[in-house]
């Protein structure tokens, strides 16, 4: 049934389509691209973000954040937990921690670019129980413009994250920590 | 300049005042505005409930009526605003593309085409702006708060100009009145239910004269502040400009 | 039954009337503060118009292009001309799975399909995700909104409905609480979801992927944790290429939320090794929309949700009164595309006051749109015989001057002569429910200036006083 509908739609798509109008091109709009920016809109909208000189400092810089965090799981260090694509739903459902390399870092929202192959396992970043990205401040860029413009693609799967998960389906009133993380930090290096 | 002045059926009928101020201010300015007897209406009432055909007699009508004139000015942004829009629907005659382009609200004419932004003369009281959709959107007459957060307008600027008064600071700047055209019968519940809550905007924040540029807006919020007897005086901006300009 | 008397009905609490009008009159403030903050934000609505209509003029070969990708990369392309076929084919993966609970994140494709009584009357478990849906799905009730689906609820509400499904205390309405039992509710099915449903916020014809767009994380734990995924699409989500997301992205939370990006914004590529991902894209009368010169810009909708918060009668009529799947300004302007006559009173649900276009990111002609259905409207009779003869009637005696100048004095004196009881009486004047009606002067404007010395008709210089 799927091979007619797919005649048809396409038939009617292009008999009514209006006609052909250009496609605009989107200019870069410039815009700030300072540490500045990104710390006080990421903090703006829930998460947090650290500073370390480098990236050695690391295990000590998460041992002051998250004292309490028993499984960690990071292709950075040796955590608690190792995962990777095979990993059962239940060991991923028990980790605190989960450690990534962030890719790019968008200081007008306060978004990182997390690809397929920083996650150890495409649900680690949102099921685990809290998440911090890791991200070389030069690897900052202004806007979504700019950072799409640095992606040389999107890989099986990526995403950007700006704060944690959130919510404000009852009465308007933000709730930190939905079905996600419940908390994010960006550790700056 | 030949100048005609359209007045819209329900000031005829119900605000002659609002006519008479709207002649005279122009007259103080220096512009003999001529009443063409033959008018009626702009035709909004019909096309707005779906009836455009049924309408486009009065179009012609409208554009026989005023196609001698280098300008048409009503103190009623609303019809304007439908002369200049929806008169696409009639074969686009030099005519109708001139009365188009020559159809003005009242404050638009004076601010735009007069060139006048600045009035001598005082009114002492505490005045509430009430921006109508079709002049601030239709007709770009005030900014709009979807797009930016500076409030500036022409009846803002004309007001903000005379001695002693005040303009009222409303928590919403420009939200629809409920009006609506037959929109106030057909939907009168919710017509009515946003008129009170423009009303109570400004009640709340201090408002004595409500005034704007489109008198139906201004028609169904008098309705509002009679039946609720508030101490509000509800009065087209030509009826204070026309006051005050001597 | 018309929007006014759904509308009616809503107004009867006036307290609620109220909460609810102040509560989306917040998210437009928020809006606002977005907006403004962005010196380029016009220009990007301009963009996000430009490259929709773009992209509806080459519609068939975009779709092509992204079937060619999207199947290049492994993923199983459907196609649907109605509801019924969306349904049908999304009934069949899940079977061939042998599935039965399904984790379902926000579509309002899925909800304009009515997928979930379909699939539960077969049997199939399907559990949304999204909170708001969640507790709409809990009561029984369609969303009122297409972005905050549970808006007209009060947090007492949403108390109650938990303290009868999750068994949260009695009188708990704390909404930390409230979404805390809904976390700890919700991981339990996403771990034991099998297949996972999601929405499409854009489908990029370039690289074939589908990006979804939410707060929550819905979508990504759903569907990372289940075997398959089925992404559900209407034709007009397609964009060209994946560098147009930045006009978008930027637009969109800002737009719905006043949150500069939605939290997570996901590309959704290839399915991972070993799982399986399908895409269904669905027509259900958009195609015959495209083909509607003054209703195809419609199609440019991403489903922000602005002008609902914006528009003044929305926010007083609740989105239940518009009895559609998406309400609102926008819906009023979908819905008579699917069924004319049901919907007829949608598009006079406005006063055309404009702001549904000044807010929408994608430059949608809304109110003009609205104002043009009611042209079809009348032109169809779909409107109330009694307005359609006085119209008839008005415009006989409005293009005419001395019927109209007899017909005027009329009204006027009756006003005048007749007792106030009769010419307010609500049965007989909707105005003058909550409104008095002007009071009628002993002249007309055009009776006081016949009396008036008459002008000379000619060319005056303006003199404008210092
Ligand atoms: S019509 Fe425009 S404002 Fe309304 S939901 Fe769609 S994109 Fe948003």
């Amino acid at each position: 049934m799927s091979t007619a509908s797919r005649e048809r739609i396409l038939a009617a798509a292009k008999a009514n389509k209006p006609e052909e109008l250009p496609l605009p091109t989107v200019p870069d709009f410039g815009g700030e691209a300072t540490i500045e920016r990104f710390t006080t809109v990421l903090t703006g909208i829930g998460g947090t973000v650290v500073r370390m000189a480098a990236l050695d400092e690391l295990e000590e810089t998460l041992q002051q954040l998250f004292p309490e965090a028993r499984n960690t799981s990071s292709p950075l260090f040796r955590g608690t937990v190792p995962v990777n694509s095979q990993t059962p739903t239940g060991i991923l459902a028990e980790i605190d921690l989960a450690v990534l390399p962030g890719e790019i870092g968008v200081a007008e929202n306060g978004a990182v670019w997390l690809p397929e192959a920083n996650m150890l396992h495409r649900a680690l970043p949102t099921i685990t129980q809290h998440l911090a990205l890791v991200l070389d401040h030069r690897r900052i860029v202004a806007t979504m413009h700019q950072a799409y413009a640095q992606l040389p693609h999107t890989g099986g799967y990526g995403k950007f994250v700006a704060g944690p998960s959130k919510t404000a389906d009852i009465e308007q009133s933000l709730v930190i920590g939905a079905h996600g993380a419940r908390s994010l930090v960006v550790v700056l290096y | 300049m030949k100048v005609a002045l359209f007045v819209p059926c329900y000031i005829d009928q119900f605000y002659p005042q609002v006519g008479i101020a709207t002649l005279q201010l122009l007259e103080k300015l220096g512009v003999q505005a001529h009443f063409p007897a033959q008018q009626t209406c702009c035709g909004q009432p019909l096309a707005n409930s779906g009836c455009e055909r049924d309408a486009l007699p009065i179009y012609k009508h409208f554009v026989q009526t005023f196609s001698d004139y280098d300008y048409v000015v009503a103190p009623s942004g609303s019809c304007v605003y439908h002369v200049r829009k929806h008169f696409d629907k009639l074969e686009q005659t030099a005519d109708v593309q001139h009365v188009r382009g020559a159809a003005y609200d009242l404050i638009d004419f004076i601010s735009t085409v007069l060139k006048v932004e600045t009035l001598p003369g005082a009114f002492p009281h505490k005045v509430g702006l009430h921006l109508s959709c079709h002049g601030q959107r239709g007709l770009h007459q005030a900014n709009e708060s979807e797009m930016t957060p500076v409030r500036d307008g022409q009846l803002h600027r004309l007001m903000a100009s005379l001695d002693g008064i005040e303009l009222t600071q409303l928590n919403r700047n420009d939200e629809c009145c409920g009006f609506g055209g037959t929109f106030c019968v057909s939907e009168a519940g919710i017509s009515a239910r946003m008129g009170q809550d423009r009303v109570a905007d400004h009640v709340l924040n201090g408002t004595q004269v409500l005034t704007g540029s489109d008198m139906s807006c201004l028609m169904h919020l008098e309705g509002i502040v009679r039946r609720a007897q508030l101490p509000i005086r509800v009065m087209h901006a030509a009826e204070i400009l026309n006051g005050v300009v001597t | 039954m018309s929007h006014a008397i759904r509308a009616d009905k809503f107004l009867l609490d006036a307290d609620r009337t109220t909460w609810h009008d102040e509560t989306l009159w917040f998210v437009r403030e928020k809006r606002d503060r977005a907006v403004y903050a962005v010196p380029e934000f016009q220009e990007l609505r301009e963009l996000a118009s430009g490259i929709k209509n773009h992209t509806l003029s080459r519609l068939d070969l975009y779709l092509r292009e992204f079937e060619s990708a999207a199947q290049a990369n492994g993923v199983y392309v459907h196609w649907a001309a109605d509801a019924a076929e969306h349904n049908a084919i999304i009934l069949d993966i899940i079977q061939k799975e042998g599935a039965t609970r399904i984790v379902k994140s926000k579509s309002m494709l899925t909800e304009e399909c009515h997928l979930n009584p379909f699939l539960i009357k077969h049997g199939i478990e399907v559990v949304d995700t999204d909170l708001g849906e969640r507790i709409i799905q809990f009561r029984d009730e369609p969303p009122s909104h297409i972005v905050l689906p549970a808006i007209h609820l009060k947090k007492e509400d949403v108390g109650d409905t938990f303290h009868t499904h999750l068994g949260t205390d009695k009188g708990e309405s704390d909404p930390q609480r409230l979404t805390e039992a809904a976390r700890q509710h919700l991981r339990a099915k996403f771990i034991a979801g099998e297949v996972a449903i999601s929405g499409v916020n854009f489908a990029i014809a370039e690289t074939g992927a589908v990006v979804v767009c939410t707060n929550e994380g819905n979508a990504d734990l759903g569907v990372n944790l289940a075997r398959v995924h089925i992404a559900a699409m209407g034709i007009e989500k397609i964009i060209p290429r994946l560098s147009d997301l930045g006009v978008f992205t930027r637009l969109l939370a800002r737009s719905a939320t006043g949150q500069p990006v939605t939290t997570y914004t996901s590309h959704f590529t290839k399915p991972a090794p070993g799982k399986a991902m399908h895409i269904v894209i669905v027509d259900n009368g958009r195609t015959q929309q495209l083909g509607r010169p003054d209703f195809r810009a419609s199609l440019k909708c991403i489903r922000c949700g602005a002008c609902m918060n914006t528009c003044p009668v929305y926010r007083r009529s609740g989105g239940h009164s518009y009895d559609f799947t998406v309400p609102g300004p926008i819906g009023a302007i979908l819905s008579p595309n699917i069924d004319m006559k049901k919907h007829a009173s949608l598009p006079f649900a406005s006063t055309l006051c404009g702001s549904c276009t000044d807010v929408c990111p994608v430059k949608i002609d809304i109110h003009t749109q609205l104002y043009k259905w009611r042209q079809v409207l009348g032109e169809a009779n779909e409107i109330p015989a009694s307005k359609k003869w006085s119209m008839k009637f008005m415009g006989r005696v409005l293009a005419s001057t001395r019927v109209y100048g007899l017909g005027g004095q009329f009204a006027r004196k009756a006003l005048r002569l007749l007792p106030h009881g009769l010419t307010h009486a609500p049965s007989m004047n909707a105005w003058a429910v909550a409104r008095e009606l002007p009071e009628a002067p002993k002249q007309s404007f055009r009776e006081w200036y016949a009396k008036q010395p008459q002008p000379a008709v000619q060319p005056t210089q303006p003199q404008i006083p210092a």
